[in-house]
Protein backbone atom coordinates (compact mmCIF):
# COMPACT_ATOMS: atom_id res chain seq x y z
CA UNK A 1 0.00 0.00 0.00
CA UNK A 2 1.44 3.35 -1.03
CA UNK A 3 1.72 6.24 1.37
CA UNK A 4 -0.72 8.90 0.09
CA UNK A 5 0.25 11.47 2.69
CA UNK A 6 1.63 14.70 1.24
CA UNK A 7 4.32 16.70 3.01
CA UNK A 8 2.71 19.45 5.06
CA UNK A 9 3.75 22.85 3.66
CA UNK A 10 5.23 25.19 6.25
CA UNK A 11 2.97 27.91 7.57
CA UNK A 12 3.53 31.32 5.95
CA UNK A 13 6.17 33.24 7.85
CA UNK A 14 7.50 30.14 9.69
CA UNK A 15 11.27 29.92 10.19
CA UNK A 16 13.48 26.99 11.10
CA UNK A 17 17.22 26.33 11.45
CA UNK A 18 19.15 24.14 9.03
CA UNK A 19 22.82 23.51 8.43
CA UNK A 20 23.10 26.23 5.78
CA UNK A 21 21.33 28.91 7.82
CA UNK A 22 17.95 29.92 9.16
CA UNK A 23 15.19 29.27 6.63
CA UNK A 24 12.01 31.32 6.39
CA UNK A 25 9.01 30.55 4.19
CA UNK A 26 7.02 33.63 3.25
CA UNK A 27 5.01 32.11 0.41
CA UNK A 28 1.35 33.02 0.61
CA UNK A 29 1.88 36.23 2.54
CA UNK A 30 0.55 39.44 1.00
CA UNK A 31 2.79 42.48 0.61
CA UNK A 32 4.37 43.78 2.71
CA UNK A 33 4.09 40.66 4.92
CA UNK A 34 7.14 38.89 3.42
CA UNK A 35 9.25 42.03 3.77
CA UNK A 36 8.28 42.47 7.41
CA UNK A 37 8.75 38.79 8.29
CA UNK A 38 12.21 38.63 6.70
CA UNK A 39 13.45 41.87 8.25
CA UNK A 40 12.04 40.86 11.63
CA UNK A 41 14.09 37.65 11.40
CA UNK A 42 17.24 39.46 10.30
CA UNK A 43 16.94 42.13 12.97
CA UNK A 44 16.10 39.71 15.76
CA UNK A 45 18.22 36.69 15.01
CA UNK A 46 21.58 38.27 14.37
CA UNK A 47 22.16 35.20 12.26
CA UNK A 48 24.82 34.90 9.60
CA UNK A 49 22.77 33.47 6.76
CA UNK A 50 19.04 33.43 6.00
CA UNK A 51 17.45 31.32 3.28
CA UNK A 52 14.17 32.80 2.02
CA UNK A 53 11.51 30.68 0.32
CA UNK A 54 9.37 33.07 -1.70
CA UNK A 55 6.77 32.87 -4.44
CA UNK A 56 8.05 35.97 -6.24
CA UNK A 57 11.07 38.18 -6.59
CA UNK A 58 10.82 40.43 -3.50
CA UNK A 59 11.83 43.71 -5.10
CA UNK A 60 10.75 45.89 -2.19
CA UNK A 61 13.13 43.95 0.08
CA UNK A 62 16.39 44.93 -1.61
CA UNK A 63 16.62 48.60 -0.55
CA UNK A 64 15.88 47.54 3.04
CA UNK A 65 18.62 44.88 2.85
CA UNK A 66 21.03 47.45 1.45
CA UNK A 67 20.18 49.76 4.35
CA UNK A 68 21.18 46.98 6.77
CA UNK A 69 24.35 46.02 4.91
CA UNK A 70 22.98 42.66 3.78
CA UNK A 71 23.27 41.11 0.31
CA UNK A 72 20.99 38.71 -1.58
CA UNK A 73 21.84 35.83 -3.87
CA UNK A 74 19.40 33.84 -5.98
CA UNK A 75 19.87 30.11 -5.41
CA UNK A 76 18.33 27.12 -7.25
CA UNK A 77 14.74 26.33 -6.28
CA UNK A 78 11.86 24.14 -7.47
CA UNK A 79 9.53 25.52 -10.14
CA UNK A 80 7.23 28.23 -8.79
CA UNK A 81 9.58 29.17 -5.97
CA UNK A 82 12.11 31.97 -5.71
CA UNK A 83 14.81 31.11 -3.19
CA UNK A 84 17.23 33.69 -1.87
CA UNK A 85 20.30 33.42 0.27
CA UNK A 86 20.72 36.51 2.42
CA UNK A 87 23.96 37.23 4.19
CA UNK A 88 26.00 40.05 5.57
CA UNK A 89 29.12 40.24 3.31
CA UNK B 1 23.74 29.15 -8.54
CA UNK B 2 22.49 32.25 -10.33
CA UNK B 3 23.75 34.75 -7.87
CA UNK B 4 25.19 38.10 -8.81
CA UNK B 5 26.90 38.59 -5.52
CA UNK B 6 25.35 42.04 -5.17
CA UNK B 7 22.62 43.42 -2.96
CA UNK B 8 20.08 42.94 -5.73
CA UNK B 9 19.97 39.50 -7.32
CA UNK B 10 19.55 38.84 -11.02
CA UNK B 11 15.94 39.27 -12.10
CA UNK B 12 15.19 42.03 -9.64
CA UNK B 13 14.22 44.30 -12.50
CA UNK B 14 11.57 42.06 -14.03
CA UNK B 15 8.64 44.02 -12.63
CA UNK B 16 10.32 47.40 -12.65
CA UNK B 17 9.52 50.03 -15.23
CA UNK B 18 12.57 51.77 -16.62
CA UNK B 19 13.55 54.40 -14.05
CA UNK B 20 12.85 57.14 -16.56
CA UNK B 21 9.10 56.36 -16.50
CA UNK B 22 8.17 56.87 -12.82
CA UNK B 23 10.83 59.54 -12.37
CA UNK B 24 9.59 61.64 -15.28
CA UNK B 25 6.16 61.73 -13.59
CA UNK B 26 7.70 62.58 -10.21
CA UNK B 27 9.91 65.23 -11.85
CA UNK B 28 6.95 66.88 -13.54
CA UNK B 29 5.05 66.81 -10.23
CA UNK B 30 7.96 68.54 -8.51
CA UNK B 31 7.99 71.31 -11.15
CA UNK B 32 4.19 71.76 -11.07
CA UNK B 33 4.46 71.98 -7.27
CA UNK B 34 6.58 75.11 -7.63
CA UNK B 35 4.21 76.47 -10.28
CA UNK B 36 1.19 75.87 -8.04
CA UNK B 37 2.53 78.07 -5.25
CA UNK B 38 3.60 80.69 -7.80
CA UNK B 39 0.01 80.68 -9.03
CA UNK B 40 -1.21 81.22 -5.45
CA UNK B 41 1.02 84.29 -5.36
CA UNK B 42 -0.26 85.47 -8.75
CA UNK B 43 -3.87 85.04 -7.62
CA UNK B 44 -3.38 86.36 -4.08
CA UNK B 45 -5.81 89.22 -4.59
CA UNK B 46 -8.72 86.79 -5.17
CA UNK B 47 -7.51 83.73 -3.24
CA UNK B 48 -9.01 84.50 0.20
CA UNK B 49 -12.55 84.65 -1.21
CA UNK B 50 -12.14 82.18 -4.07
CA UNK B 51 -15.26 80.12 -4.76
CA UNK B 52 -14.84 79.37 -8.47
CA UNK B 53 -14.42 80.94 -11.88
CA UNK B 54 -11.33 81.40 -14.03
CA UNK B 55 -8.18 83.00 -12.63
CA UNK B 56 -4.88 82.10 -10.99
CA UNK B 57 -6.54 80.67 -7.86
CA UNK B 58 -8.36 77.96 -9.80
CA UNK B 59 -5.17 77.46 -11.81
CA UNK B 60 -3.24 76.90 -8.55
CA UNK B 61 -5.88 74.39 -7.43
CA UNK B 62 -5.55 72.41 -10.66
CA UNK B 63 -1.76 72.64 -10.71
CA UNK B 64 -1.87 70.84 -7.37
CA UNK B 65 -4.67 68.41 -8.31
CA UNK B 66 -3.58 67.51 -11.84
CA UNK B 67 0.05 68.55 -11.83
CA UNK B 68 1.17 67.20 -8.47
CA UNK B 69 -1.40 64.76 -7.09
CA UNK B 70 -2.60 62.98 -10.25
CA UNK B 71 0.87 63.17 -11.84
CA UNK B 72 2.43 61.43 -8.83
CA UNK B 73 -0.45 58.97 -8.63
CA UNK B 74 0.13 57.92 -12.24
CA UNK B 75 3.88 57.46 -11.75
CA UNK B 76 3.53 55.63 -8.45
CA UNK B 77 0.51 53.59 -9.57
CA UNK B 78 2.16 52.39 -12.78
CA UNK B 79 5.26 51.30 -10.85
CA UNK B 80 4.02 50.06 -7.49
CA UNK B 81 0.92 48.13 -8.51
CA UNK B 82 2.73 45.60 -10.76
CA UNK B 83 5.47 45.16 -8.14
CA UNK B 84 3.00 44.54 -5.34
CA UNK B 85 0.49 42.49 -7.34
CA UNK B 86 3.01 40.12 -8.98
CA UNK B 87 2.55 41.26 -12.55
CA UNK B 88 5.08 41.82 -15.30
CA UNK B 89 5.58 45.36 -16.52
CA UNK B 90 3.66 46.00 -19.71
CA UNK B 91 2.77 48.91 -21.97
CA UNK B 92 5.99 50.78 -21.22
CA UNK B 93 5.68 52.90 -24.34
CA UNK B 94 2.10 53.84 -23.54
CA UNK B 95 3.13 54.78 -20.00
CA UNK B 96 5.80 57.06 -21.49
CA UNK B 97 3.46 58.45 -24.14
CA UNK B 98 0.84 59.39 -21.55
CA UNK B 99 3.42 61.66 -19.89
CA UNK B 100 4.14 63.45 -23.18
CA UNK B 101 0.44 64.19 -23.62
CA UNK B 102 -0.48 64.80 -20.01
CA UNK B 103 2.33 67.17 -18.99
CA UNK B 104 1.77 69.89 -21.62
CA UNK B 105 -1.99 69.36 -21.26
CA UNK B 106 -1.86 70.20 -17.56
CA UNK B 107 0.26 73.26 -18.33
CA UNK B 108 -2.33 74.35 -20.91
CA UNK B 109 -5.22 73.84 -18.48
CA UNK B 110 -3.44 75.91 -15.84
CA UNK B 111 -2.52 78.67 -18.30
CA UNK B 112 -6.03 78.72 -19.76
CA UNK B 113 -7.51 79.07 -16.29
CA UNK B 114 -4.91 81.61 -15.17
CA UNK B 115 -5.16 83.97 -18.14
CA UNK B 116 -8.89 83.36 -18.52
CA UNK B 117 -8.77 81.83 -21.99
CA UNK B 118 -11.55 79.26 -22.54
CA UNK B 119 -9.95 78.12 -25.82
CA UNK B 120 -6.59 77.30 -24.23
CA UNK B 121 -8.42 75.72 -21.30
CA UNK B 122 -10.58 73.59 -23.59
CA UNK B 123 -7.60 72.42 -25.65
CA UNK B 124 -5.71 71.48 -22.50
CA UNK B 125 -8.78 69.81 -21.01
CA UNK B 126 -9.34 67.60 -24.08
CA UNK B 127 -5.74 66.40 -23.96
CA UNK B 128 -5.88 65.95 -20.18
CA UNK B 129 -9.04 63.85 -20.39
CA UNK B 130 -7.49 61.75 -23.17
CA UNK B 131 -4.31 61.13 -21.18
CA UNK B 132 -6.16 60.28 -17.97
CA UNK B 133 -8.51 57.98 -19.90
CA UNK B 134 -5.47 56.15 -21.28
CA UNK B 135 -4.07 55.88 -17.76
CA UNK B 136 -7.45 54.56 -16.60
CA UNK B 137 -7.18 51.74 -19.16
CA UNK B 138 -3.66 50.81 -17.99
CA UNK B 139 -4.76 51.03 -14.38
CA UNK B 140 -7.80 48.81 -15.05
CA UNK B 141 -5.56 46.21 -16.74
CA UNK B 142 -3.34 46.17 -13.67
CA UNK B 143 -6.35 45.76 -11.39
CA UNK B 144 -7.83 42.94 -13.50
CA UNK B 145 -4.52 41.06 -13.54
CA UNK B 146 -3.66 41.59 -9.87
CA UNK B 147 -3.30 38.61 -7.56
CA UNK B 148 -4.10 38.97 -3.87
CA UNK B 149 -4.37 42.27 -2.01
CA UNK B 150 -8.19 42.50 -2.18
CA UNK B 151 -8.25 45.64 -0.04
CA UNK B 152 -5.86 47.56 -2.28
CA UNK B 153 -7.55 46.30 -5.43
CA UNK B 154 -11.03 47.23 -4.16
CA UNK B 155 -9.83 50.74 -3.35
CA UNK B 156 -8.26 50.86 -6.81
CA UNK B 157 -11.58 50.07 -8.47
CA UNK B 158 -13.27 52.75 -6.37
CA UNK B 159 -10.62 55.26 -7.43
CA UNK B 160 -10.98 54.23 -11.07
CA UNK B 161 -14.76 54.69 -11.12
CA UNK B 162 -14.30 58.03 -9.37
CA UNK B 163 -11.77 59.06 -12.02
CA UNK B 164 -14.35 58.40 -14.73
CA UNK B 165 -16.86 60.61 -12.89
CA UNK B 166 -14.18 63.29 -12.53
CA UNK B 167 -13.38 63.21 -16.25
CA UNK B 168 -17.07 63.39 -17.23
CA UNK B 169 -17.79 66.30 -14.89
CA UNK B 170 -14.57 68.07 -15.94
CA UNK B 171 -15.69 67.87 -19.56
CA UNK B 172 -19.11 69.24 -18.54
CA UNK B 173 -17.53 72.14 -16.62
CA UNK B 174 -15.22 73.10 -19.48
CA UNK B 175 -18.26 72.82 -21.77
CA UNK B 176 -19.97 75.61 -19.85
CA UNK B 177 -17.01 77.93 -20.62
CA UNK B 178 -17.04 77.22 -24.37
CA UNK B 179 -20.81 77.32 -24.78
CA UNK B 180 -21.49 73.57 -24.78
CA UNK B 181 -23.27 72.94 -21.47
CA UNK B 182 -23.88 69.23 -20.91
CA UNK B 183 -24.76 69.30 -17.21
CA UNK B 184 -25.90 71.94 -14.76
CA UNK B 185 -22.73 73.72 -13.61
CA UNK B 186 -23.51 73.50 -9.87
CA UNK B 187 -24.23 69.78 -10.16
CA UNK B 188 -21.08 69.12 -12.18
CA UNK B 189 -18.95 71.19 -9.80
CA UNK B 190 -20.25 69.48 -6.65
CA UNK B 191 -19.62 66.02 -8.12
CA UNK B 192 -16.24 67.06 -9.54
CA UNK B 193 -14.94 68.25 -6.15
CA UNK B 194 -16.21 65.23 -4.19
CA UNK B 195 -15.14 62.55 -6.67
CA UNK B 196 -11.76 64.13 -7.45
CA UNK B 197 -10.60 64.77 -3.89
CA UNK B 198 -12.30 62.08 -1.83
CA UNK B 199 -12.96 59.62 -4.68
CA UNK B 200 -10.06 59.36 -7.11
CA UNK B 201 -7.24 60.76 -4.98
CA UNK B 202 -8.72 59.85 -1.62
CA UNK B 203 -9.42 56.19 -2.34
CA UNK B 204 -6.06 55.84 -4.07
CA UNK B 205 -4.36 57.34 -1.01
CA UNK B 206 -6.30 55.07 1.35
CA UNK B 207 -5.66 51.93 -0.74
CA UNK B 208 -1.94 52.48 -1.33
CA UNK B 209 -1.55 53.37 2.36
CA UNK B 210 -2.47 49.79 3.22
CA UNK B 211 0.78 48.73 1.50
CA UNK B 212 3.03 51.75 1.89
CA UNK B 213 2.50 52.59 5.56
CA UNK B 214 3.18 49.02 6.80
CA UNK B 215 6.09 48.83 4.36
CA UNK B 216 7.74 51.98 5.69
CA UNK B 217 6.86 51.28 9.33
CA UNK B 218 7.75 47.57 8.94
CA UNK B 219 4.46 46.39 10.36
CA UNK B 220 1.90 43.74 9.53
CA UNK B 221 -0.87 44.64 7.08
CA UNK B 222 -3.99 46.11 8.75
CA UNK B 223 -7.02 43.86 9.16
CA UNK B 224 -9.00 43.22 5.99
CA UNK B 225 -12.49 43.55 7.47
CA UNK B 226 -12.13 47.02 9.02
CA UNK B 227 -10.31 48.25 5.91
CA UNK B 228 -13.18 47.04 3.72
CA UNK B 229 -15.69 48.59 6.13
CA UNK B 230 -13.86 51.90 5.74
CA UNK B 231 -14.04 51.54 1.97
CA UNK B 232 -17.75 50.70 2.12
CA UNK B 233 -18.45 53.83 4.14
CA UNK B 234 -16.32 55.95 1.81
CA UNK B 235 -18.17 54.69 -1.25
CA UNK B 236 -21.49 55.28 0.52
CA UNK B 237 -20.39 58.86 1.25
CA UNK B 238 -19.50 59.42 -2.40
CA UNK B 239 -22.82 58.04 -3.64
CA UNK B 240 -24.73 60.24 -1.17
CA UNK B 241 -22.70 63.30 -2.17
CA UNK B 242 -23.36 62.48 -5.82
CA UNK B 243 -27.11 62.23 -5.25
CA UNK B 244 -27.06 65.50 -3.29
CA UNK B 245 -25.38 67.18 -6.25
CA UNK B 246 -28.50 66.48 -8.32
CA UNK B 247 -30.61 68.47 -5.86
CA UNK B 248 -32.38 65.55 -4.19
CA UNK B 249 -32.77 66.34 -0.46
CA UNK B 250 -29.48 68.17 -0.74
CA UNK B 251 -28.86 69.14 2.90
CA UNK B 252 -29.90 65.80 4.37
CA UNK B 253 -27.86 63.80 1.87
CA UNK B 254 -24.81 66.01 2.29
CA UNK B 255 -24.94 65.63 6.08
CA UNK B 256 -25.35 61.87 5.68
CA UNK B 257 -22.41 61.88 3.24
CA UNK B 258 -20.21 63.70 5.75
CA UNK B 259 -21.27 61.27 8.48
CA UNK B 260 -20.44 58.24 6.33
CA UNK B 261 -17.17 59.86 5.28
CA UNK B 262 -16.29 60.54 8.91
CA UNK B 263 -16.84 56.86 9.69
CA UNK B 264 -14.59 55.84 6.81
CA UNK B 265 -11.86 58.24 7.89
CA UNK B 266 -12.10 57.21 11.56
CA UNK B 267 -11.62 53.53 10.74
CA UNK B 268 -8.80 54.25 8.29
CA UNK B 269 -6.92 56.49 10.71
CA UNK B 270 -7.38 53.98 13.52
CA UNK B 271 -5.86 51.28 11.30
CA UNK B 272 -2.99 53.55 10.28
CA UNK B 273 -2.29 54.55 13.87
CA UNK B 274 -2.30 50.91 15.00
CA UNK B 275 0.06 50.04 12.12
CA UNK B 276 2.51 52.78 13.06
CA UNK B 277 2.34 51.83 16.74
CA UNK B 278 3.09 48.17 15.98
CA UNK B 279 5.82 48.86 13.41
CA UNK B 280 9.45 47.89 13.96
CA UNK B 281 10.60 51.26 12.62
CA UNK B 282 9.53 53.94 15.06
CA UNK B 283 11.48 56.89 13.70
CA UNK B 284 9.96 57.72 10.34
CA UNK B 285 11.32 61.25 10.27
CA UNK B 286 9.75 64.44 9.00
CA UNK B 287 8.06 62.59 6.15
CA UNK B 288 5.63 60.93 8.50
CA UNK B 289 5.11 64.11 10.48
CA UNK B 290 3.75 65.47 7.19
CA UNK B 291 1.67 62.32 6.72
CA UNK B 292 0.19 62.66 10.22
CA UNK B 293 -0.55 66.36 9.67
CA UNK B 294 -2.23 65.40 6.41
CA UNK B 295 -4.45 62.94 8.27
CA UNK B 296 -5.44 65.60 10.81
CA UNK B 297 -6.32 67.97 7.98
CA UNK B 298 -8.36 65.22 6.30
CA UNK B 299 -10.53 64.95 9.41
CA UNK B 300 -10.68 68.74 9.65
CA UNK B 301 -11.80 68.99 6.03
CA UNK B 302 -14.86 66.91 6.90
CA UNK B 303 -15.75 69.36 9.68
CA UNK B 304 -15.42 72.22 7.20
CA UNK B 305 -17.44 70.20 4.69
CA UNK B 306 -20.18 69.78 7.26
CA UNK B 307 -20.18 73.54 7.86
CA UNK B 308 -20.63 74.07 4.11
CA UNK B 309 -23.40 71.44 3.98
CA UNK B 310 -25.21 73.16 6.85
CA UNK B 311 -24.74 76.61 5.27
CA UNK B 312 -23.08 77.86 8.44
CA UNK B 313 -22.75 81.65 8.00
CA UNK B 314 -18.95 81.88 8.15
CA UNK B 315 -17.10 84.03 5.62
CA UNK B 316 -14.89 81.89 3.42
CA UNK B 317 -16.22 78.54 4.70
CA UNK B 318 -16.21 77.00 1.21
CA UNK B 319 -12.73 78.35 0.48
CA UNK B 320 -11.45 77.07 3.81
CA UNK B 321 -12.92 73.65 2.99
CA UNK B 322 -10.97 73.63 -0.27
CA UNK B 323 -7.72 74.70 1.41
CA UNK B 324 -7.98 72.03 4.09
CA UNK B 325 -8.89 69.39 1.51
CA UNK B 326 -6.42 69.90 -1.35
CA UNK B 327 -3.19 71.58 -0.18
CA UNK B 328 -4.00 70.63 3.41
CA UNK B 329 -4.75 66.93 3.36
CA UNK B 330 -3.87 65.63 -0.10
CA UNK B 331 -0.76 67.67 -0.88
CA UNK B 332 0.73 67.37 2.63
CA UNK B 333 0.10 63.63 2.76
CA UNK B 334 1.46 63.07 -0.73
CA UNK B 335 4.64 65.09 -0.16
CA UNK B 336 5.31 63.07 2.97
CA UNK B 337 4.92 59.78 1.11
CA UNK B 338 6.75 60.98 -2.02
CA UNK B 339 9.87 61.93 -0.10
CA UNK B 340 10.12 58.31 1.07
CA UNK B 341 9.15 56.69 -2.26
CA UNK B 342 11.70 58.61 -4.35
CA UNK B 343 14.88 57.45 -2.53
CA UNK B 344 13.41 53.96 -2.12
CA UNK B 345 12.71 53.55 -5.84
CA UNK B 346 15.98 55.27 -6.73
CA UNK B 347 17.87 52.74 -4.61
CA UNK B 348 15.92 49.90 -6.19
CA UNK B 349 16.71 51.11 -9.71
CA UNK B 350 20.35 51.83 -8.94
CA UNK B 351 20.74 48.34 -7.48
CA UNK B 352 18.84 46.53 -10.22
CA UNK B 353 21.01 48.15 -12.85
CA UNK B 354 24.30 47.48 -11.12
CA UNK B 355 26.62 45.01 -12.79
CA UNK B 356 27.87 42.01 -10.80
CA UNK B 357 30.96 42.74 -8.82
CA UNK B 358 30.53 46.49 -8.93
CA UNK B 359 30.41 48.58 -5.80
CA UNK B 360 27.29 48.49 -3.66
CA UNK B 361 24.34 50.62 -4.81
CA UNK B 362 23.36 53.61 -2.69
CA UNK B 363 20.93 52.97 0.17
CA UNK B 364 17.65 54.93 0.42
CA UNK B 365 19.06 56.99 3.28
CA UNK B 366 22.14 57.85 1.21
CA UNK B 367 19.78 59.16 -1.49
CA UNK B 368 17.77 61.32 0.91
CA UNK B 369 18.78 64.98 1.07
CA UNK B 370 17.87 65.90 4.64
CA UNK B 371 18.53 69.63 4.66
CA UNK B 372 16.33 70.61 1.68
CA UNK B 373 13.55 68.43 3.06
CA UNK B 374 13.78 70.19 6.42
CA UNK B 375 13.50 73.54 4.63
CA UNK B 376 10.53 72.24 2.68
CA UNK B 377 8.85 70.97 5.85
CA UNK B 378 9.10 74.37 7.53
CA UNK B 379 8.03 76.35 4.47
CA UNK B 380 5.13 74.03 3.65
CA UNK B 381 3.63 74.26 7.11
CA UNK B 382 4.15 78.04 7.12
CA UNK B 383 2.42 78.29 3.73
CA UNK B 384 -0.56 76.25 4.88
CA UNK B 385 -0.89 78.28 8.07
CA UNK B 386 -0.70 81.54 6.11
CA UNK B 387 -3.24 80.31 3.59
CA UNK B 388 -5.75 79.39 6.30
CA UNK B 389 -5.11 82.73 8.00
CA UNK B 390 -5.60 84.53 4.67
CA UNK B 391 -9.03 82.94 4.23
CA UNK B 392 -10.11 83.61 7.81
CA UNK B 393 -8.88 87.23 7.72
CA UNK B 394 -9.82 87.71 4.04
CA UNK B 395 -6.28 89.03 3.55
CA UNK B 396 -4.63 89.09 0.10
CA UNK B 397 -1.33 89.99 1.79
CA UNK B 398 -1.35 86.79 3.82
CA UNK B 399 -2.27 84.81 0.69
CA UNK B 400 0.71 86.34 -1.11
CA UNK B 401 2.96 85.42 1.81
CA UNK B 402 1.60 81.87 1.63
CA UNK B 403 2.51 81.77 -2.06
CA UNK B 404 6.07 82.91 -1.34
CA UNK B 405 6.57 80.45 1.53
CA UNK B 406 5.02 77.61 -0.45
CA UNK B 407 7.15 78.33 -3.51
CA UNK B 408 10.31 78.43 -1.38
CA UNK B 409 9.39 75.07 0.12
CA UNK B 410 8.60 73.64 -3.30
CA UNK B 411 12.00 74.74 -4.62
CA UNK B 412 13.64 73.02 -1.64
CA UNK B 413 11.63 69.87 -2.36
CA UNK B 414 12.73 70.05 -6.01
CA UNK B 415 16.34 70.30 -4.85
CA UNK B 416 15.93 67.16 -2.73
CA UNK B 417 14.44 65.36 -5.74
CA UNK B 418 17.24 66.50 -8.04
CA UNK B 419 19.86 65.32 -5.53
CA UNK B 420 18.24 61.88 -5.30
CA UNK B 421 18.11 61.52 -9.09
CA UNK B 422 21.71 62.71 -9.49
CA UNK B 423 22.93 60.25 -6.88
CA UNK B 424 20.91 57.45 -8.50
CA UNK B 425 22.35 58.25 -11.92
CA UNK B 426 25.87 58.35 -10.52
CA UNK B 427 25.57 55.01 -8.72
Amino acid sequence: MSDSRQPVPPAPGRSWPEADGVHIDVRGLEPPGPLVAILRLIDAAGTGTVIVHHDRDPQLLYPELAERGWAAERVPAPDGEVRLKLRRP
Amino acid sequence: MTATGGVFPAGAATRLLPASIPFRYFGAAVVFHVAAWAAVLAGAADAPGFVGGLGWSVAALHLVALGVLAMTAIGAGLQLLPVASRQPVRAVRIAAAIWWIYTPAVAAVACGMGIGSPKVLAAGAVATVAALAAFAVLFARNLVGARGMPVVIAHGWGALVSLLVVLATAAALVGTYVGVPALDRATALAMHVAFAAYGFMGLLAFGLSYILVPMFALADTPGRRPAMASLGLAVTALVLAGLAAFGVATSVLRIAAVAAGAGAVAIHLWLMQATLAAGMRKDLGLSFVLVRIGWVLLATSLVAGLAVALDVPVDGAATLFGVLLVPGWLLTFLLGILQRIVPFLASLHAGAGAAPGKRRPPTPSALTAGRPLTVHFTCHLAALTLLVAAVLAQSPGLAAAAGVAGAAGAVAFAAAFAIAVRRMAGA
